[in-house]
């Protein structure tokens, strides 16, 4: 009769490598990076105009826009941006992409090692939310790191946030934040919580998450995959995969 | 009585079968609600933000302790007026929106509203375009239904199981990601898509890489039904009788769990459906095991469906023939099998731009069985009974 | 001694005085009551440290002699039940002044006529304590508020019972004159039918009074169904069922060797109260019925450890006899000062909110007084037997009696140790629920919106007081038990010479042994113990303090939702509902609905209202409707047949006795 562990023992280890190493394509497909404009790129005014949620401007791409819908790679861009992209600076005045990344001081770094996590949707469409449950799954496993989810702000020191705010979702969201024990660290994952995403200008949505909450590190992507929440957590938490 | 064909339907009939799950502020109702009253009775909330359900969304339980006398599920705290805000925007750019209405059912979504958007404009559509959207769907099927299946083990402390069943979903989604460039499938089935790698070689790529998840499914439930704890915690759960689900309009894997054989592929078979074996799946205890067993025969059908599907692709054919697109007002209805059932789009079009979009998503149609197989259950009953149904609040906030 | 004899005919005569007394100012009677009750304190602390006290003798109606006396064993009671009279009458005296004149003196008469039973030295004596005590007590129930005909209903079934009782005393009482030839403190050894008809109706006829499992209608009904005076239920549930434990004792300390089933049957009734006493104490709604049902569960315990007591005694194993008598003892004690903080502060609770209804309670109570509040912690833990209060102490005196079932010889008798052992333990766990539901619900739980009970010394300082007692009962029980020597040997001494050696080797420096090589329990150390590691705490708090970030207050996490919303409060009744759905079978839990039309019927637009309730019942009511309904059969029949009311037919009743006592004269004479 086979069994739950020679099942798993066939399957060997699928767990990443990641932040030893940097996360491969099968972790981060094309469309986990932000558009860059090519050698070949064309003029960019077509760009600008073809975009659809104006994330492409005379300065380059905004990644806190970017929902990746890949229409100006018909404009000469390519998926070329950096895998680890998350961003301190509020939404629509982000400089250049990764150009903060470890330049502050990581906001959890007094707390050690572990880290407990918690996942507070303010208006999402389920994809960031199942992007950041797969963090526990045997793939990327993030308990080989301290990394935990917990069912009660109570015992989190992470919130992760998924979602454009709606304006249903201030106070509860409030409240959770409220109920956290110090320190804490909010981290937004997803294009939404930067700056509507998809929805941007809809009614009753708020434009940023960090309107309503103290952000410390956004990350952008529609949505962001695994490896990238893990990198933002983990730069909170300054242990940020390092290059050798 | 089933819900009527789609060119029958009004548009604010498509809003919802009970249409107090639209408009209003947030603690809104999805399910209509009774009041009950007795001693020691008291409402016990749940949500709208808790780690068990990962979406936003409240469940007032009403309780004299231990059982459920009535679960009032409540939406619109992601509310985010998707569809109310598509009018004036170009098809295109709202087919953007349509697909992250409900990430995980993006495919569904989207080719629901293409087809409704390209019958209202009249366009005729590339057969391998229809191939494309089935493909995509089915690959998107096969991962609902694999991650139900890990929720509910995550539920019954199925520990390795679940762990060994949330890789598999993660292969899948990695498998979409490398056919269609998105995990998601976002944009993948607009033209223009992402990474699109349909050509032959990526056609035999991806049935060489589909063959082992399939293969790894088939062990794991194996070891699934091995496991009398699991089975014994999901039998009898949650039941919904066969003649409330026909009334009140339930769709999908909840239909056909109570033995309804009601399946949007085979009913007016389009292509690529009506070239291909599609097996209905149907179960007849309409309880959260029944529902589970459809599911696990549709991943079985839908893994089929892939292989028939990569065998046979038919001709590529260039977008060029597209009409010029009508002056005048139309109006389309699109109908898809999505991953939890019936999904209905109805979009108006003038110049190319959308006028008006209603819809009928399969959550919506299942939030007020939901309510009505809990009650009488137990609190530890919620979570396999909300896993079994595949419901999104995203879906009904839209 | 005469000055003591004095003391004790004073008390009991005072507590007799106060009646009149109330009569006319019912504080006054309660301030006597309280005044007597401290002397036959002093009196009973005497006999317990000192010895038998003897008051005056005088010739009885049918030539016994009659008279006042305590000796240990009638010490012990006389001090337990002393110890809550006292505290209750001077919380009767605040209690509420609306109360009428004539709860006062059923009051005093009740408190009187028990101490009139206690110390009455001839068994007839007794008798007349006892029936004064079933009726004085029916009285006080009467005065309870609420809707006049279910007061007459709950007090009728009390007297019905009590007066079943009395007859089974009296039975008793007969059956020893019979053997003895006289109403004095006789022993009766002679083993036979005539003994073993006694035990039975003592048996009987005390667990009636102590309202143990089957009996238990006897208990609750009154004081559960009817909003009884709490001063009323605090001497009813503390004294009187402590008077029932007293009369077994002193029957069976009467009689000669006991056989080997009359433990048995003891020790299952016992075990079958613990039981349903608990579960029905999870399950009570009640302020005043949940500590009643926990009665029930007290005197079982009191059962068990006599039950085990007799089995040894039978086996002869004579220190675990001892041992168990020590557990029966401590654990009345234990449960009637426990019992009476309960009852009082049910009332001190009833004030701030109205209501005895536990769901309508939770949360409508204010902390308020800090000495009652600690009373009632402390009571409500020991009842719960929490280390190191009385009632933990006496709880493991009873567990470790019954683990030494395995002494026992014959399999049957170790196999009914093991299973009352594990229907003990369950009850044990079971009434752990009850007392968290009655602590949780009634006073630590207390949100802004409540109400501060009445601010009064009067009460909140009995309710302080005795939980002291309760704590010092438990901390100092080494050396209480030392007091209680004198108890056991009245009970051992009169058939049998007392090992007094191994009597004292029980208590033991500063633990208790349970049998040389067996248990050991050191309750002062316990909180020494906590006092140490809070020592510990207090010091790494004082000089390690690590950060001085202010404490910061934020509101309950619910999930997102506003906290606190009216209606979304845990209600009493869903904290035990899990209860009531696994103990469907012995509970009969059903669900009733008001509605039949079931929601699928109604359809989507048009929500239906409806009720439902989650009813228990208990399977003895539906025995005994069963007999009320035979009885009332019974009834039917005698008054169509054989009492029709026609004076022809009376007549000829009469003439048909004449005739029958003629005919027998004339045939003894012949």
């Amino acid at each position: 009769m086979p069994s739950w562990i020679e099942q798993a023992a066939h399957r060997g280890i699928l767990t990443s490598r990641y932040p030893r190493e940097r996360g491969s394509d099968a972790e981060v497909p094309p469309t986990g990076r932000a558009p860059v404009p090519s050698a070949s790129a064309g003029p960019t005014g077509a760009a600008i105009a073809g975009c659809p949620v104006g994330a492409i401007g005379p300065e380059g791409v905004e990644p806190g826009r970017c929902i990746r819908c890949a229409r100006c790679l018909a404009h000469g861009y390519r998926f070329g941006g950096p895998v680890e992209a998350s961003f301190r600076a509020p939404p629509g005045r982000a400089g250049p992409e990764g150009a903060d990344v470890g330049d502050e001081p990581a906001p959890l770094a007094p707390l050690g090692r572990s880290l407990h996590l918690f996942l507070v949707d303010v208006g999402s469409c389920n994809a960031c939310n199942l992007e950041v449950l797969a963090l526990a799954n045997p793939f990327y496993d993030v308990s080989r790191l301290g990394l935990f989810f917990t069912n009660s702000p109570r015992h989190a020191d992470v919130l992760l946030v998924v979602g454009v705010p709606t304006d249903a979702m201030v106070e509860p969201a409030r409240r959770a934040y409220d109920a956290m024990p110090f320190p804490k660290a909010v981290v937004a994952v997803g294009v939404c919580p930067c700056s509507g995403g998809a929805f941007r200008g809809n009614p009753g949505l708020r434009p940023s998450l960090g309107d309503i909450l103290p952000v410390d590190r956004f990350v952008p992507g529609c949505p962001p995959t695994p490896v990238q929440i893990l990198d933002a957590v983990l730069r909170v938490a300054g242990r940020a995969r390092r290059e050798e | 009585m089933l819900l009527p064909e789609p060119s029958e339907v009004l548009p604010e009939e498509l809003a919802g079968l009970w249409r107090g799950q639209f408009g209003g502020p947030a603690p809104r109702p999805l399910a209509p609600r009774e009041t009950v009253e007795g001693y020691g009775t008291f409402t016990f909330p749940y949500g709208p933000i808790s780690m068990g359900v990962p979406e936003s969304g409240r469940f007032d339980v009403v309780t004299y302790g231990e059982r459920i006398l009535e679960l009032a599920p409540l939406g619109g705290y992601k509310q985010r007026s998707v569809l109310a805000a598509l009018a004036g925007t170009p098809v295109e750019d709202a087919a953007l929106r349509i697909e992250r209405i409900a990430g995980n059912f993006s495919a569904a979504h989207v080719a629901a509203f293409l087809a409704a958007a390209e019958s209202a404009r009249g366009l005729r559509v590339p057969v391998v375009e229809l191939w494309t959207r089935a493909l995509a769907q089915e690959l998107q099927r096969i991962y609902n239904h694999i991650h139900v299946l890990a929720r509910i083990a995550e539920a019954a402390s199925q520990n390795v199981g679940q762990a060994q069943t949330h890789a598999l979903a993660e292969e899948i989604l990695r498998l979409q990601a490398r056919a269609f460039g998105h995990r998601w499938l976002f944009g993948a089935l607009l033209p223009g898509g992402p990474a699109r790698n349909l050509d032959r070689a990526g056609r035999h790529a991806l049935s060489e890489a589909v063959r082992t998840p399939a293969r790894e499914f088939d062990d794991l439930w194996e070891l699934y039904l091995d496991s009398r704890v699991f089975v014994d915690r999901i039998q009898g759960t949650c039941p919904v009788p066969r003649e409330v689900a026909v009334r009140w309009g339930a769709v999908g894997p909840t239909l056909r769990a109570c033995g309804v054989p009601w399946d949007d592929r085979l009913r007016v078979p389009e292509a690529p459906y009506n070239d291909l074996f599609v097996a209905l799946a149907r179960e007849h205890d309409g309880d959260a095991l029944a529902r589970l067993l459809v599911r696990v025969q549709e991943v079985r059908a839908s893994f089929l469906l892939i292989e028939q599907m990569l065998d046979r692709w038919p001709a590529d054919v260039s977008l060029s023939e597209a009409p010029s697109p009508p002056v005048r007002p139309g109006r389309g209805v699109g109908r898809v099998e999505g991953p939890s059932g019936d999904l209905v789009y109805d979009v108006s079009v003038a110049h190319d731009r959308i006028v008006s979009v209603a819809a009928r998503t399969p959550s919506q149609a299942n939030w007020p069985v939901f309510a009505f197989g809990m009650r009488g259950a137990v609190f530890t009953d919620f979570h396999f009974a909300f896993e079994s149904f595949g419901l999104v609040f995203a879906e009904t906030d839209r | 001694m005469e000055l003591w004899g004095g003391i004790l005919t004073a008390a009991v005569a005072g507590l007799f005085l106060a009646a009149p007394l109330a009569a006319w100012r019912p504080k006054l009677g309660y301030g006597t009551s309280a005044a007597a009750a401290v002397l036959l304190l002093a009196a009973s602390v005497e006999t317990l440290v000192g010895g038998t006290i003897h008051g005056p003798v005088w010739s009885g109606p049918l030539g016994d002699p009659e008279g006042l006396t305590l000796n240990g064993l009638s010490g012990f009671f006389a001090f337990a039940a002393s110890l809550v009279w006292v505290a209750t009458s001077i919380y009767s005296i605040a209690y509420d002044e609306r109360r009428p004149s004539l709860l006062a003196v059923c009051f005093a008469l009740t408190l009187g006529s028990i101490a009139l039973l206690v110390s009455s030295s001839s068994l007839l004596l007794f008798l007349i304590g006892w029936e004064t005590m079933t009726v004085a007590s029916y009285g006080m129930i009467l005065q309870a508020r609420g809707r006049r005909d279910r007061v007459f209903s709950a007090a009728f079934v009390f007297l019905a019972f009590g007066e079943a009782s009395t007859l089974f005393v009296v039975l008793a009482v007969a059956g020893l004159r019979l053997g003895t030839g006289t109403f004095a403190e006789v022993p009766y050894l002679v083993p036979g039918t005539l003994s073993t008809l006694v035990f039975v109706a003592a048996l009987l006829g005390f667990a009636l009074k102590m309202g143990v499992a089957p009996f238990h209608m006897s208990e609750w009904l009154p004081i559960a169904h009817s909003s009884a005076p709490s001063n009323a239920s605090a001497v009813l549930s503390s004294t009187l069922t402590l008077a029932g434990a007293y009369g077994l004792f002193r029957v069976l300390s009467l009689l000669g060797y006991p056989p080997l089933w009359w433990g048995a049957v003891t020790l299952g009734i016992g075990a079958v109260s613990v039981l349903l006493g608990s579960l029905f104490a999870a399950v009570s709604e009640h302020t005043k019925g949940l500590p009643a049902y926990s009665t029930i569960e007290n005197n079982g315990l009191v059962l068990v450890a006599l039950g085990v007591a007799l089995l040894a005694r039978a086996e002869g194993l004579t220190e675990l006899y001892v041992f168990a008598l020590f557990a029966a003892f401590y654990q009345a004690l234990a449960h009637a000062v426990a019992k009476t903080v309960l009852f009082l502060s049910a009332g001190w609770t009833e004030h701030a909110t109205g209501t005895f209804d536990l769901t309508s309670v939770a949360g409508g109570v204010k902390r308020g007084d800090r000495a009652a509040f600690a009373g009632t912690v402390a009571a409500t833990l020991s009842l719960a037997a929490a280390p190191p209060l009385a009632g933990f102490v006496s709880e493991w005196m009873v567990l470790e009696s019954l683990f030494q079932s395995y002494q026992f010889v014959p399999a049957w008798v170790q196999f009914l140790g093991l299973i009352s052992g594990a229907a003990v333990a369950l009850g044990a766990g079971l009434i752990v629920i009850a007392m968290v539901k009655f602590l949780g619900f009634t006073l630590l739980w207390s949100p802004a919106s409540s109400a501060a009970p009445r601010r009064s010394r009067g009460l909140a300082l009995p309710i302080g007081a005795v939980g002291a007692v309760v704590l010092g009962l438990g901390v100092g029980a080494p050396w209480v038990l030392r007091f209680l020597a004198p108890t056991v040997s009245a009970f051992v001494g009169s058939p049998a010479a007392a090992p007094v050696g191994q009597l004292l080797a029980v208590p033991t420096g500063w633990s208790i042994l349970s049998g040389s090589p067996f248990g050991i329990l050191s309750p002062p150390m316990i909180p020494i113990t906590i006092g140490l590691g809070a020592l510990v705490g207090l010091g790494y708090y004082l000089l390690g303090r690590p950060s001085s970030r202010p404490a910061r207050r934020a509101a309950v996490w619910m999930a997102g939702s506003p906290a606190g919303q009216p209606g979304e409060l845990y209600t009493s009744f869903g904290y035990s509902t899990g209860l009531r759905i696994m103990m469907a079978t012995i509970l009969g839990t059903r669900e009733i609905r008001s509605s039949a039309g079931s929601v699928s019927e109604a359809g989507l637009a048009t929500p239906v209202p409806y009720s439902v309730d989650l009813e228990v019942l208990d399977i003895f009511k539906l025995f005994y409707d069963d007999l009320v309904r035979a009885g009332e059969g019974l009834a039917a029949l005698l008054k169509h047949w054989i009492m029709p009311g026609r004076l022809g037919r009376y007549l000829a009743y009469i003439l048909i006795v004449v005739v029958a006592v003629v005919i027998y004269v004339a045939a003894a004479a012949g």
